[in-house]
């Protein structure tokens, strides 16, 4: 037989013996042929495919490895973003805060002492001197503010404007001591006169000795001489000086606002006594 | 150091003052800045650079201040003139001649400043302020200047060929 006449007849051998496998297999006779195949290729063919697992997963753990960097910069520079919008959110939370309590400040003494409009100033800058106590605030002439008004926050009076530029105005605080407020406590109606001190401190003095003072009351202005509206809080009563030679009693107060925090003021622009 | 870096290094260290100091408060004082370089400069430089200095920074404290016009310029002139006399005395006694200065000129500086408000017709009420403000930002001007002097003599030396401009 020919090389040739061999060739020819491949196929037909092949499909015999793939007829005859077919058949074998059917009939079981190629079961312990099958079975040797598979216990020798068994091996094989896990080695292989652990193999080709062990390639497959270093490439993917390269193309994870590259997923990952790119995720994590992406997170990265999601996070940065997020923390920014975070820090800005905060900010505006308590900006939001601060606004509420003084609109609802205002709204609440509309209704009962002011009248007019507010102007909320941001503090831009203090005094750069020990000897006096200044703020620098962002709102002026265009903002309607003129001198003499009287500035506050929810938690009491500040001060009043002195010098007024066309976006800035300079207020004195009340606890300068060239600043004077005509002053009440809340229990006993006790009147005075609230100066500011060297330390930063308020003196009530020239209160009668007849007025009964108590520490822990509270001091309003009593809108005499028509500086301040009446019943502004000033502060609370921390101490009695009292000395029967004397004509008057002092006191010392307490202010419920903190000067080294204040961050917002109201300018009452107009107030009805 | 001519008057193109003194001015604007100036109007900075008074925005300075009027911004940041004040949160440095302590014992209800903070330092003061522009009052220190103006020491520390008349030392290093003598009288004229001393005044001028002093000048500069007075009129933007004034400007930025409540003070009474013109108070702060006279104040911190006369500090920054009387600070430069002891310039020679200076360099050989290292930090303890500028330590007692910046003493004196604060209580100097204050006190014209007090006077100026006296006389502007604004209450003053002398002892308690001596004793409350005065002295304690003499102390935490004292602070200061241990800080400054070292490097703005180093400072100095690097620009010590310059003369101001006027």
């Amino acid at each position: 037989m020919t090389r040739k006449r061999l060739r020819s007849l491949l196929p037909f051998l092949l499909f015999f013996l793939a007829l005859a496998g077919f058949v074998l297999h059917r009939v079981g006779w190629l079961e312990p042929v099958e079975k040797l195949v598979v216990q020798v290729s068994a091996p094989i063919q896990g080695g292989i495919t652990a193999l080709l697992d062990r390639a497959g997963a270093l490439t993917q753990t390269a193309r994870d490895l590259q997923d990952l960097r790119a995720r994590t910069e992406e997170l990265e520079a999601e996070n940065a973003r997020l923390l920014l919008e975070n820090v800005r959110l905060r900010e505006v939370q308590v900006e939001a805060t601060l606004c509420r309590d003084l609109l609802s400040f205002a709204q609440e003494r509309q209704a009962f002492d002011l009248s007019g409009a507010h102007v909320t100033a941001r503090v831009i800058g203090l005094d750069p001197s020990n000897l006096e106590r200044y703020l620098l605030l962002d709102a002026g002439e265009d903002a309607g503010v003129q001198r003499n008004m009287p500035v506050v926050t929810e938690r009491g009076l500040v001060g009043r404007i002195v010098e007024v530029g066309p976006r800035w105005s300079r207020v004195l605080l009340i606890i300068d001591v060239s600043s004077s407020v005509n002053a009440l406590t809340q229990s006993t109606r006790a009147s005075g006169l609230v100066q500011g001190q060297p330390d930063g401190s308020l003196l009530m003095r020239d209160i009668p000795q007849a007025d009964s003072m108590s520490v822990g009351d509270t001091v309003f202005t009593s809108g005499l001489g028509g500086s301040f509206p009446r019943q502004i809080l000033i502060g609370q009563v921390t101490g009695v000086l009292r000395k029967d030679s004397d004509l008057y009693q002092t006191a010392t107060v307490e202010p419920t606002v903190d000067f080294s925090h204040l961050e917002s003021v109201l300018v009452v622009t107009g107030f009805a006594q | 150091m001519t008057l193109y870096l003194v001015v604007p290094a100036l109007f900075l260290a008074v925005v300075l003052q009027a911004s940041a100091m004040p949160h440095l408060r302590v014992w209800g004082v903070f330092p003061d800045l522009p009052l220190v370089l103006v020491v520390t400069w008349s030392l290093l430089q003598g009288p004229r650079g001393g005044l001028v200095w002093g000048l500069i920074a007075g009129l933007f404290v004034d400007l930025l201040s409540g003070t009474p016009a013109g108070a702060a310029t006279l104040a911190l002139g006369a500090v920054g003139f009387l600070a430069g006399q002891a310039r020679r005395t200076a360099i050989r006694t290292q930090l303890l001649l500028p330590m007692l200065v910046v003493v004196a000129s604060t209580l100097l500086y204050d006190l014209i400043l007090l006077l100026g408000m006296q006389l502007s017709g604004r209450t003053v009420l002398w002892l308690e302020t001596l004793g409350r403000i005065v002295l304690p930002s003499a102390l935490l001007n004292l602070l200061l200047l241990i800080a400054l002097y070292f490097p703005l003599r180093a400072l100095h030396r690097r620009v010590a060929a310059q003369a101001i401009g006027w």
